[in-house]
């Protein structure tokens, strides 16, 4: 039985990404650039290139059906978003009609369109880098640079748990027993003083055990190492470089202006000049590469099981 | 030379008056497996953090202990580390990290490795315990048997030439219990790694010492193999530790066994069976019968589940517990036994089903007035109960809730403590009681408020023998005076022992329940060491005690036989 469970969990737990097997600081250069690009400018194909891959990559990370279901929500807020915008802002040339006296243009709900869009960007990229970047991937990373903090974070996410734990144990422990578990005010909140008193003597109490466990294994000995299980690969590096080279291209077309664009008072025709298409073919690459080495990996997998 | 060699030492902590430890002399030789034992309180702790340095308490210290010649508090600080293990009691409180992967590499580390060194050595010793499966799990995730398993891993890749263990499965079932003794086992023998452990529950452990050594008030006070523990003069039978030792080793001792003693099951049947005639297959005894009882507890069809999404935790379950009877709920780690003793005292509620209690529906019972007088529930870790600086105020703080005046209120403190044999303890802090201290100082919390119905979370666990069969007396004693007693629990020998009957958990269910001596007579394997030793020649000999009656009616086997 014990094993049954065990096996199940590993399969649970082995779903094919790219972005797993991926060097946290590629992956952390990655959504960085992406991020602050879809921030950085108003522009409206930037802005969709932005959303649409977020969506994209955000389904095969997480399953299409768990996307569905949240693009569910986010679709509706996005739209209320988009309205939102002209019942305040009544710039534009472009007058649809009058609410209350006041005009609604067409410039201001392409606005809050575009506004709303490059939010919904913005919250995609976040949630994939949450999925990726797992707390130990973080703390391997910032390890680098402060050697004391990782560790520190590393203990601190192994006492959250324990410190969960206790409190139900202790919560239920007095509940069994009766003590202060009447219905009024007073005793709900005398009953929770309790618990959170007895969780603080008793986690100070077995701190003390878990600093003998770290002296046992030589803690404060001279000359520290700090190890990790990730190593940077070829193709971790080609990532970064594609990434960079991309990236930073991008943003400096969008310096040199190539992104330029206004709503107000009326809306600038999208740039087609060579220097702006290279910029959208540049952010195109730099957005579908995450999709495509997704895509990658399970034709891989199922080629490779063809063949077996 | 002796890998460790103790002689003549004597300690006393800073300020007590009384010394920790008294004259101990010990010789370990390289690849020993020593087993100390005692009850809790007779300086095993003591004697373990004096062998280790980083551990070293504060007092006064005589004598002297010597790794590989050298004084112990002169040794390299690295070397100490390494060279001596140390594997402490609780599974949760030794784990540093928050990944499995980052809590073995956690030694090296300080050690200042190299990465090419970290993942070799980890990698090995992965292989070794076969953590690969939950290598890149979080510690959180894993069980108790598993953290303890990692906590050993985490120590075994320091390459440690000693490895001492403070009662290392005290707090794991029985099964994970004996998985960690056999990775032990496995250290000791392919690695040659002396092993130095101190344990309550000795029916495993002590047939794989190769020298035991028993402790009491500070001295040692037996050493020696473990077949040589049989010796008739030996006064280790009138011992308070007596009732831990092995079940097969008892019976030999009670039956006046000559020369090596037998220390497994195996040895134990074969013992009985060279010794002993069989006509007489067992001791004729009617179990009590409670039909006519009122019914404290009833429960039909009761399903119960944490979330929508989980399973059912108790699916179909129907039970009834009879006024007045002591009820032993058994049944395999995680089955859901707690969640069940959570059902009864009221903390969760069944989502189907009838829960009766006393004949009324649990949900009639409103606010406190199910825990006033009926039913309470004692946890299986005690410190979740206590909030005071002492027992006593603590103890004082829970009488409040009665409708007692100030003097009422004193008086049934003291009434309590003195039903418990706890007024020694009154003016000490809750944490610094011992595991049975504190077990019993929990009770009288529980007693405070009057119940009629004792619910309990495995009251034995980790502690030793005599502080169980305290427990034990005070459980009797309450069922004396009419109380009801349902108590989940691991420890088959316990059950055996004190309860009236004894009911069988699994999938959701209560699968089988009958009077206790029924129940492990015809149990196959979940069953005790006596049950198990005296069959096929016996049929209901489930206590060393009707094992011994048993041969002794019998009679010895003739030579011609």
């Amino acid at each position: 039985m014990r094993l049954g469970t065990r096996r199940r969990m590993r399969l649970g737990d082995a779903k094919m990404r790219y972005f797993d097997r991926l060097h946290p600081l590629s992956a952390l250069v990655y959504f960085l650039m992406i991020i602050l690009i879809a921030m950085i400018t108003m522009h409206p194909v930037i802005t969709a290139v932005c959303y649409l891959t977020a969506v994209i990559f955000c389904g095969m990370l997480i399953g299409f059906g768990k996307l569905l279901s949240s693009l569910a929500y986010s679709i509706p807020l996005m739209i209320l978003i988009a309205l939102t915008n002209p019942i305040f802002v009544h710039k534009g040339e472009t007058i649809l009609f009058f609410l209350n006296d006041n005009p609604v243009t067409a410039e201001a709900i392409l606005y809050g369109a575009n506004a709303s869009m490059m939010l919904m960007a913005v919250f995609y990229w976040c949630r994939n880098y949450s999925t990726i970047m797992t707390s130990d991937k973080f703390i391997y990373l910032f390890g680098r640079v402060i050697p004391k903090l990782s560790l520190v974070l590393s203990l601190t996410l192994a006492f959250i748990p324990k410190l969960k734990r206790r409190y139900k144990e202790i919560d239920e422990a007095q509940k069994g027993l009766g003590i202060y578990a009447g219905k009024n005010f007073t005793d709900r909140i005398l009953g929770k003083f309790r618990v959170l008193s007895i969780l603080l003597t008793d986690s100070l109490e077995n701190a003390l055990e878990t600093a003998d466990s770290m002296k046992a294994r030589g803690y404060g000995l001279k000359g520290r190492a700090s190890y990790a299980i990730y190593r940077f690969t070829l193709s971790d590096l080609a990532f970064l470089i594609a990434t960079a080279v991309f990236g930073v291209g991008t943003l400096t077309f969008i310096a040199l202006g190539a992104a330029d664009f206004g709503f107000y008072p009326s809306i600038t025709p999208i740039n087609l000049s060579i220097q702006s298409c290279v910029m959208y073919c540049a952010l195109a690459i730099l957005g579908f590469v995450s999709v495509f080495c997704e895509i990658k990996e399970n034709l891989i997998w199922r080629y490779w099981k063809s063949k077996t | 030379m002796a890998l460790l060699e103790i002689q003549n030492l004597s300690f006393t902590y800073k300020g007590a008056d009384e010394a920790a430890l008294k004259n101990i002399n010990l010789s370990i030789e390289s690849g020993d497996f020593v087993l100390i034992c005692g009850e809790s309180g007779c300086g095993k702790t003591t004697l373990f953090r004096l062998l280790k340095k980083q551990f070293r308490p504060n007092g006064e210290l005589e004598g002297s202990i010597k790794f590989n010649g050298v004084p112990i508090s002169e040794l390299d600080e690295r070397a100490s580390v390494t060279e001596i293990g140390y594997v402490m009691q609780d599974p949760d409180n030794q784990t540093v990290t928050d990944k499995v992967w980052h809590e073995i590499a956690f030694g090296l580390e300080s050690l200042g490795e190299n990465s090419d060194t970290i993942r070799r050595k980890v990698a090995e010793i992965c292989g070794f315990f076969g953590i690969g499966e939950w290598y890149h799990k979080r510690t959180s995730e894993l069980s108790g048997g598993q953290k303890q398993i990692l906590a050993l891993a985490s120590i075994m890749v320091m390459d440690p030439s000693v490895l001492l263990l403070d009662e290392p499965t005290a707090q794991l079932d029985p099964i994970a219990a004996s998985e960690f003794l056999s990775s032990l086992r496995k250290i000791n023998e392919e690695l040659g790694v002396t092993v130095i452990i101190a344990e309550h529950r000795l029916e495993e452990v002590f047939s794989m010492a190769t020298k035991a050594v028993l402790m009491d008030k500070a001295k040692i006070f037996f050493s020696d193999t473990p077949k040589r523990a049989g010796q008739r003069s030996l006064s280790l039978y009138e011992h308070k530790i007596y009732k831990g030792l092995p079940s097969s080793l008892r019976l030999f001792h009670a039956l006046g066994g000559e020369g090596d003693a037998p220390l497994t099951v195996k040895e134990g049947k074969k013992f009985i069976s060279e010794n002993y005639r069989d006509e007489i297959k067992r001791i004729e005894q009617v179990p009590i019968d409670f039909s006519d009882k009122n019914k404290a507890i009833e429960i039909n069809e009761g399903y119960f589940r944490y979330e929508r999404e989980l399973p059912d935790v108790l699916s179909g379950l129907d039970l009834t517990v009879y006024e007045n009877e002591f009820l032993c709920i058994l049944g395999a780690n995680g089955a859901g036994k707690t969640t069940l003793l959570k059902v009864l005292s009221g903390v969760k509620r069944l989502y189907r089903g009838k829960y009766r209690l006393w004949g009324k529906k649990i949900r009639e019972y409103s606010g406190v007035s199910l825990y006033r007088n009926n039913i309470a529930c004692l946890p299986q870790n005690p410190k979740n109960l206590f909030v005071k600086e002492t027992v006593y105020s603590d103890l004082l703080e829970v009488a409040k809730l009665l409708p007692y005046n100030k003097e009422e209120r004193a008086a049934a403190v003291e009434e309590v403590c003195l039903k418990l044999g706890i007024k020694e303890l009154c003016n000490k802090h809750p944490y610094d009681l011992s595991g049975g201290e504190r077990q019993k100082a929990a009770m009288a919390k529980i007693l405070l408020v009057k119940p009629e119905i004792l619910l309990l979370d495995e009251p034995t666990k980790g502690l030793d023998a005599y502080s169980k069969s305290e427990i034990a007396a005070i459980l009797k004693a309450l069922q004396a005076e009419g109380k009801t007693i349902v108590t989940v629990t691991h420890d088959i020998e316990f059950a055996a022992e004190y309860s009236d009957r004894c009911a069988m958990f699994f999938d959701g269910k209560i699968v089988s329940i009958a009077d206790k001596v029924e129940f492990f007579a015809t149990n196959g394997y979940y069953t005790t060491a006596a049950s198990r030793m005296t069959r096929p020649m016996f049929e209901n000999a489930v206590t060393v005690e009707a094992a011994e009656e048993l041969c002794r009616l019998n009679g010895k086997r003739k030579d011609n036989d």
